[in-house]
């Protein structure tokens, strides 16, 4: 198999005047669990959209399983799981029903692994759509792109509405998925302690481009908070890797993306001053970077 | 093999496990020659990406702590190869900086943190915590 499972080069895409993807690259390694990070209205739900094949970029070029999405044969479709922001399945269609339709539409649908789902995730499968709670729905939508084992599944939010302990057996899943072998996983969230939890490979969209897009463990070794006391003089300007900087009572604290883990103490040692290491999350990682 | 990591935590997922396993094998808790559940099963039962078991697993292999043998598993080693003196100092230099800093502001003295340390290498690795260089 193709070592790139998701290639966007380039990639421009607005609405009306607004821009929204303004040049972006994004590789995605086949095998790998990605989080897809950015604020509201950043251009993620677009550049899902994009990679299922419902839109087309207005310059760039996008490759998902080295194919176009835009030209996807219904075949190539059969590869591709994608679960939308806001999924909208017919409400008066029992689930039961709703399921054994969708499977008709696909050869390779794993009954095995749809009634595995069913009863991990406790969907109550003879009621009707409309009946079901919000978080339900969501995991209905959730067996309906997983259950034609595709080999690149893309989620849009697929944890919002979710209470803890259906995301949890959600997140298990998705991890079941990835240890069967060449599977990929896409998925965009809000929810960062989900990323940390199942991620390899994290991405953060702002201002229409990728921002970071790293390891998370290279992320949390290199992006570090890190306060300078001491100065002989006035706290000096910031340095150029700093995402954030703020000076009060003589101290410093920017949050640096360290290109080796001597930094700080070259800085300080530049500056005549004292330093702390500060570890941080990646929602503090997060906020820093989509913030600026 | 009951481990407790913290995704939330600013210390790296693989970290956290890699420490924890780090100080099984150093103490004893699991033994030369014993087998370590598989990168499948430990990240299965972790519930965590099994890359990031991976990558502990071949660090300890490259710290010569485990050692994988083809069709059969992984276990540790037998006889703990080691790496240069400096690059083991190296290794440990920011977890001894951080204890510093810690002791400075508890009011500890050098000999009381050293008393603290031998302690804790009389509990983790009794046998040779007098004489080794």
């Amino acid at each position: 198999m193709n070592d790139t499972a998701i290639s966007i080069r380039d990639v421009t895409r607005s609405y009306g005047k607004t821009p929204v993807l303004d040049r972006l690259d994004l590789t995605v390694k086949a095998g790998s669990i990605y989080g897809f990070l950015g604020r509201n209205g950043s251009g993620k739900t677009t550049t899902i959209k994009l990679l299922a094949g419902l839109g087309r970029p207005e310059s760039g070029e996008i490759a998902v399983l080295g194919r176009d999405p835009w030209a996807f044969t219904a075949e190539d479709r059969q590869g591709v799981g994608y679960l939308s922001e806001k999924q909208n399945l017919p409400p008066l269609m029992k689930v039961r029903s709703l399921l054994a339709f969708c499977s008709r539409l696909y050869p390779q649908w794993d009954r095995e692994l749809c009634e595995g789902l069913i009863s991990r995730f406790q969907v109550p499968v003879n009621k009707r759509v409309s009946a079901l709670s919000m978080g339900n729905q969501r995991l209905v939508g959730i067996i309906l792109a997983l259950a034609p084992r595709p080999a690149v599944v893309l989620l849009d939010e697929p944890a919002a509405n979710l209470d803890p302990v259906a995301r949890r057996e959600f997140l298990d899943e998705v991890l079941d998925l990835i240890r069967e072998g060449e599977r990929t996983v896409f998925f965009s969230t809000h929810i960062l302690s989900d990323v940390e939890r199942v991620a390899d490979e994290v991405g953060i969209l702002a201002q229409g481009k990728l921002r970071v897009s790293e390891s998370l463990d290279s992320l949390k070794e290199t992006v570090k908070r890190v306060r300078f006391y001491g100065f002989p003089g006035n706290a000096p300007e910031p340095p150029p890797q700093a995402f954030g900087w703020r000076v009060r009572n003589g101290e410093a604290l920017g949050t640096l993306k360290l290109a080796h883990p001597g930094e700080p103490a070259a800085l300080a040692a530049a500056w005549k001053c004292q330093y702390e290491i500060i570890d941080l999350s990646l929602e503090d990682i997060f906020v820093d970077i989509a913030r600026n | 093999m009951f481990i407790a990591l913290h995704p939330s935590s600013g210390v790296p997922l693989y970290l956290q496990l890699l420490n924890q396993l780090k100080e099984r094998i150093a103490s004893g808790q699991v033994k030369p020659g014993e087998q370590l559940p598989s990168v499948r099963e430990l990240s299965a039962d972790l519930k965590i990406n099994p890359l990031t078991v991976a990558k502990v697993y071949q660090i300890l292999e490259r710290e010569g702590l485990v050692e994988t043998r083809r069709g059969m598993g992984t276990f540790v080693a037998q006889k703990v190869e080691t790496l240069p003196v400096a690059a083991r100092r190296q290794a440990l230099d920011p977890a001894v900086r951080q204890l510093v800093a810690e002791a400075i502001h508890l009011r500890l003295s050098e000999a009381e943190v050293v008393e603290l340390i031998a302690r804790h290498f009389q509990q983790l690795h009794p046998r040779n915590s007098s004489n080794q260089p």
